[in-house]
């Protein structure tokens, strides 16, 4: 072969030499020129791994080292080392722009599947192995701290709270594992029309969606659909598919900084409101078995969303990727098909 | 190689500015990689990803003919990243189930912070080569401990007004406590020299105020754009020509203008291309960056003597990049 050009570093000073690099033909590499004369057994030589075109750096065991730019060179020299292999292969599949922008789609897979299957499957799995106490001290000052700044003490007659509790502790004993859970009946200003689940069980209702409802069915209707959320432990899930997106988003732009910067919190925001949509679904899906299973007519949580919405006034004007929830048509559609 | 023109000292001066060789198209299929086998790996392969984007930075970034090397292990890297993640995990969670053990964790971190950016600092030097000659850092954790001081209690509680000297504290510390080879690095500036500058920087934010403002926020973006080209160039230039090594001094010629058009144009490119064009940027930014920046007297380069070395584990580094601190220099 011809005398490969070369750098010489002795790893003693930054002083720089000019040499020429053979190979003997017993395995051995000889350095040579400007002072320096030496020869060593190439099984000896440690290469720095190919990174694109920069240039390519050969470790003598002393401490020495050889700069050059001939890769192709030095690829060949080092051809037989299978220590090297793995760094070959990736240094091939990104010496393409073909198998570059199969990555490319790889990637787009990968995410999709991660986000669309992995994540909500792994959470859901982890979830239900930690025993409830898990979700019960997450949530344990989460009333506390609404009634604080989002509640004040409900107003309804003491006759539609007690008819109210009685239909609540009907489903508690009618649904499994809901045996502890609480309802807590609270007036809202900012809140309006609506009802919450807390991880610690308990079930929140304002006054105006009391009010809001025609009849007990509707009553069921919205009661059975924040238990839903309680049965499927979404407030832990989402804890854990958050947290994961974060670290997914992570792993896609390379390091943790990122994650704060726009550029990655945008795709997270949309992952983590497809997610609160999926919840939504599920919990709407629980409502809707309960009622079928005991003969309240679906329909009724399909009339009830419409009404808390027409309430809400413009709030429908979000995009549905942005939204926490489902379009409301869309859910009033499903129970009314439910049937 | 080693021969081109421009290597040799041709300028009377001996003025020698670095050279940046990496390409877009070339990064792009390195980076694209990278992402793919990190995300089909869950994170692991991230290590020898940020491995491998390193020295393809540092080995197309040439001074004098010689490229610099960055020779982190990619597997102490991982084991920092998954203490790292792990650490975050706990705090996350704890701060969920209990306020009071969220904040325990926090003065827990706090206390082993200046250990993490000493070691993560000194990970990232002595990990990085020119010449077969290491960097280095060295500093005490107290030392590091009461420089953090000033970021967390003083500048606050000062309403910012010791920023400025905060900056220039934090630049000085670490030039001082890092080294080429066994030659550390001086650092000649002074406080008030950097009061000068964030005065000029603070002045330039309040046009960039009225300028928003006046634009009812249509200029908002390339305003701030142009502020912060302003504030990058003013520090960073004041920052290199205040920096010694040996007899070597530094130059910084980042423009405002140049800043401000590189910016504005990868962000316009990220932007417009959903990401794709983030390795382009990438590597507009050093090329920009690094080509305004030069030392000299050049025929000193090959004159500096190693030290001895020793070994770090990655934890610092990936704990300090999780924080945004940038130690590096």
């Amino acid at each position: 072969m011809t005398p490969l050009r070369a750098l010489y570093y002795d790893g003693k000073t930054s002083q720089q030499r000019e040499v020429l690099i053979r190979i003997e033909p017993p395995g051995r590499l000889h350095v040579s020129g400007d002072g320096i004369d030496f020869s060593c057994p190439l099984a000896h030589v440690q290469p720095s791994p190919r990174v694109g075109n920069t240039r390519r750096h050969l470790q003598f065991p002393d401490g020495s080292q050889c700069e050059t730019e001939d890769n192709d060179a030095v690829d060949g020299i080092f051809a037989g080392l299978t220590s090297e292999a793995p760094g070959r292969l990736i240094h091939l599949w990104e010496s393409r722009l073909g198998y570059a922008l199969l990555a490319l789609a790889l990637t787009a897979a990968a995410l999709w599947a991660g986000i669309t299957y992995g994540i909500p499957a792994l959470a859901k799995q982890v979830a239900f192995s930690l025993p409830a106490s898990t979700e019960k001290a997450i949530g344990r000052n989460a009333l506390a701290g609404l009634d604080r700044i989002l509640l004040s003490p409900s107003e309804l007659s003491p006759g539609r709270e007690e008819k109210l509790r009685a239909l609540f502790s009907k489903m508690m004993s009618d649904v499994e594992g809901a045996a502890d859970y609480q309802l807590e009946l609270r007036a809202s200003k900012a809140l309006g029309a609506n009802a919450l689940a807390l991880p610690s069980g308990v079930v929140v209702v304002t006054d105006k969606l009391v009010e809001l409802a025609k009849d007990d069915a509707e009553l069921i209707a919205v009661l059975a659909h924040e238990i839903g959320h309680l049965r499927h432990r979404h407030t832990l899930r989402r804890l854990l598919q958050d947290s994961a997106t974060v670290l997914l988003m992570a792993a896609v732009t390379g390091d943790l900084t990122s994650v704060v910067s726009l550029a990655s919190a945008l795709p997270a925001i949309l992952v983590q409101a497809k997610y609160s949509r999926d919840f939504e679904t599920e919990a709407d899906d629980f409502a809707l078995e309960y009622m079928k299973r005991h003969g309240v007519a679906p329909e009724s949580l399909g009339a009830i969303l419409l009404r808390m919405e027409e309430g809400r006034g413009a709030a429908a004007d979000v995009p549905d990727y942005l939204s926490t929830h489902p379009a409301t048509r869309e859910r009033a559609e499903r129970s009314r098909v439910a049937r | 190689m080693a021969h081109q023109a421009d290597t040799a000292p041709s300028a009377p001066s001996d003025v020698v500015p670095l050279r940046f060789t990496g390409q877009a198209g070339e990064y792009f299929r390195i980076w694209i990689v990278n992402i793919c086998l990190s995300v089909v790996t869950i994170g692991i392969y991230s290590a020898w990803a940020k491995v491998r984007r390193k020295r393809y930075f540092y080995g197309n970034t040439l001074l004098n003919d010689a490229a610099f090397e960055y020779l982190a292990d990619p597997k102490a890297i991982l084991k920092g990243r998954i203490i790292v993640v792990g650490g975050f995990a706990v705090y996350s969670f704890a701060g969920k189930i209990d306020p009071l053990a969220g904040i325990v964790l926090l003065v827990v971190f706090l206390g082993v912070l200046p250990w993490l950016i000493v070691r993560a600092s000194r990970f990232n030097a002595v990990n990085s080569a020119h010449r077969n000659v290491r960097f280095g850092f060295g500093a005490s954790y107290g030392k590091m401990g009461r420089l953090l001081v000033l970021p967390i209690v003083l500048v606050p509680l000062t309403l910012g007004l010791l920023y400025p000297y905060y900056v220039y504290r934090k630049k000085r510390f670490i030039l001082e406590h890092s080294a080429y080879g066994a030659t550390p690095f001086v650092f000649t500036a002074s406080a008030g020299a950097f009061y000068l500058v964030y005065l000029k920087v603070a002045l330039m934010f309040l046009l960039f105020l009225v300028g928003s403002i006046v634009t009812a926020g249509i200029g908002a973006l390339p305003l701030y754009i142009w502020f912060a080209a302003y504030r990058d160039g003013a520090v960073a230039r004041l920052g290199w020509k205040s920096t010694r090594l040996g007899s070597l001094r530094f130059d910084c010629t980042w423009s405002t203008a140049g800043l401000f058009k590189l910016h504005f144009l990868n962000t316009l490119g990220i932007v417009f291309s959903g990401g794709l064009l983030a390795p382009w940027a990438a590597v507009r930014t050093a090329r920009y960056q690094l080509q305004r920046i030069s030392l000299e007297p050049a025929r000193e380069i090959g004159a500096f003597v190693t030290a001895a070395q020793e070994r770090v584990g990655a934890v610092g580094d990936e704990a300090s990049d999780l924080l945004g601190f940038d130690f590096g220099l």
